[in-house]
């Protein structure tokens, strides 16, 4: 029996070996795929990440592809040594090339002042930012368009040049624009001068035929007066009248164009030393009216002194025409500085003004009073307007019916010259 | 007091173009009571040949003044004005400008030409009698000029 469990023996052993081998094949067999499959998911998520790298870098490529040709302006990419590097689609329609042909060309071929990047680069005061300079780009054809050019510079970690990026934007119309406004202030002050000029010829010329007029009517009431009917007086009268009225308005009219025609260049002129000397020139006038003038110290401005001088006379010859007959008259003439200006106001106690009317009274000839001691042609305020609009002010009236007037100009402050005490 | 001395009136060049003015003066000097003798030039040709005593004008007076208009047609005031001034026989008659003209540049011009005053015309017909009578009494009773 010892055979059989000794074969028996035998047996077991030789299965038992077997099924290790089995196991172990087994096991290393999994093993394996295990192992395989790891390596096949981590090759794959590798590619998985290649795909999406390549996929966000062709998504961010088109997506600035699109920018840039959705872009109305030019776009130019330039190297270091002004090589065009990149253009957009705007700049290839702009300048009429290729983009094949714009491409490694220097950028001077196309400003048309021919300078290259450094040159930019130092007109933006090497800033990096070169911002809104007013050239222009050659086309292919040759032609010059208007561009507004703006840049900045590209740099490395280490801070070095690596080029820069320009865009130029078209303004030709607003070049034609500008011209065009230029152009036509440039006529309109041309108009103006002419205006201006007629109604000084006009005036001055009428001087000569008035001047017959109106001494001949004299000469006839001089030496016919009482020879002749009631009748004849009384048109000899008119005409003389006339004639008079005639004289005094051409006179006006020739002082207020003369403003705009004969004025001086502008100095440094002492207000103070002119409004005194004004106030002695108009002596008799103040003392007969009986005015108490007083006045702040006037500031030193740049300006025609005639014309100023001529400014503070009409000014105080006004508060007198127009003073109150019941009262003392009082005239003061004050300063305040105000930003960029000084506020000069000829204040009075006279019947002052309806508020109605502050426009209309530094019209020519625009009078609110009849005949009588207020009589006056209506230019000394339009006179006033004009030389202070030549300097650069502007002038009105602050006033109530019975209470005073207030007449303010303004000048601009003489930046150099401002003491003022 | 050369009329004085000469015992004769005072002799006035007036060159002038404008009849207007011409008859203006006259009746002026009327109104003013002067006495005088008025010669008149219509322009500036005239009155170069009247101061020359050319052709018709071989008699004429030698005037103790000259109103001289600026505008004149053949010759202007201006050039008679310089050829007077420039003339050793004429140049010490006084030289009145009287013109309508305000223009600082024909003032100035005038002075260095020599002229020995410069009058604007009034407008208004008293003071143009002011004028004409302040001119003569000045030049002619006022002022001491040489004996020719």
């Amino acid at each position: 029996m010892s055979e059989p469990v000794g074969a028996g023996d035998g047996l077991g052993a030789q299965v038992k070996t077997y099924l290790f081998g089995l196991f172990v094949l087994v096991l290393l067999f999994c093993l394996y795929v295990l192992q395989s499959s790891a390596h096949s998911r981590k090759l794959r998520s590798q590619l998985l990440e290649t795909r999406e790298d390549l996929i966000s870098t062709t998504v961010s490529k088109s997506y600035v592809e699109n920018i840039l040709r959705s872009m109305a302006e030019t776009l130019m990419v330039i190297d270091p040594d002004g090589t065009i590097q990149r253009v957009n689609q705007a700049a290839t329609n702009m300048l009429g090339y290729e983009r094949v042909e714009l491409v490694g060309r220097p950028v001077g071929d196309v400003l048309a002042d021919g300078v290259g990047v450094l040159s930019l680069l130092k007109r933006s005061g090497l800033n990096d930012v070169l911002r809104s300079i007013d050239t222009s780009v050659v086309t292919k054809d040759g032609r010059h368009v208007a561009v507004s050019l703006s840049g900045s510079v590209m740099r490395d970690d280490d801070g070095g040049i690596q080029g820069m990026v320009c865009v130029a934007q078209d303004i030709t119309e607003r070049k034609r624009a500008q011209e065009m406004l230029e152009q036509r202030t440039h006529e309109l002050a041309r108009s103006n001068d002419e205006l201006e000029q007629f109604a000084w010829v006009a005036s001055h010329d009428l001087q000569e035929p008035l001047r017959m007029v109106a001494s001949y009517t004299q000469l006839l009431s001089r030496r016919y007066k009482g020879k002749l009917d009631s009748d004849a007086d009384e048109f000899i009268e008119f005409a003389v009248d006339g004639a008079a009225r005639m004289r005094r308005l051409i006179n006006d009219l020739l002082e207020f164009s003369r403003v705009g025609t004969h004025g001086k260049d502008f100095e440094t002129t002492d207000c103070e030393a002119i409004y005194e000397r004004t106030l002695v020139d108009l002596g008799g006038l103040v003392e007969d009216s009986g005015a108490l003038v007083t006045h702040d110290r006037l500031p030193t401005v740049m300006g025609d002194g005639t014309q100023l001088g001529q400014l503070f006379q009409n000014l105080i010859v006004n508060a007198i025409k127009f003073r109150r007959d019941d009262e003392q008259l009082t005239i003061h003439v004050g300063v305040e500085r105000q930003d960029g200006n000084w506020v000069i106001g000829v204040r009075d106690n006279g019947i002052g003004i309806d508020p109605q009317y502050a426009e209309r009274i530094f019209i020519v000839f625009q009078r609110l009073h009849g005949k009588g001691h207020r009589a006056g042609t209506g230019i000394g305020l339009a006179i006033c307007k004009k030389i202070v609009e030549r300097h650069g002010g502007r002038i009105w009236v602050e006033s109530l019916p019975g209470e005073g007037s207030t007449f303010y100009f303004t000048l601009p402050v003489n930046e150099e010259n401002s003491s003022h005490e | 007091m050369n009329n004085e001395s000469r015992g004769s009136l005072v002799e006035i060049l007036l060159v002038e173009d404008n009849p207007g003015d011409i008859r203006l003066t006259e009746e002026a000097m009327k109104e003013g009571k002067m006495r005088n003798n008025l010669s008149v030039a219509r322009d500036g040709v005239e009155a170069m040949a009247f101061l020359r005593r050319e052709g018709e004008y071989a008699d004429a007076p030698r005037p103790d003044v000259i109103l001289l208009d600026l505008n004149l047609p053949k010759k202007d005031g201006r050039s008679v004005l310089a050829e007077i001034k420039a003339d050793p026989t004429l140049r010490r008659i006084p030289v009145v400008i009287l013109t309508s003209s305000k223009a600082e540049e024909d003032i100035l011009n005038s002075y260095d030409l020599h002229a020995n005053c410069y009058v604007t015309k009034p407008g208004d017909l008293e003071q143009f009698i002011e004028v004409v009578k302040s001119v003569e009494d000045f030049w002619v009773q006022i002022v001491k000029l040489p004996q020719e």
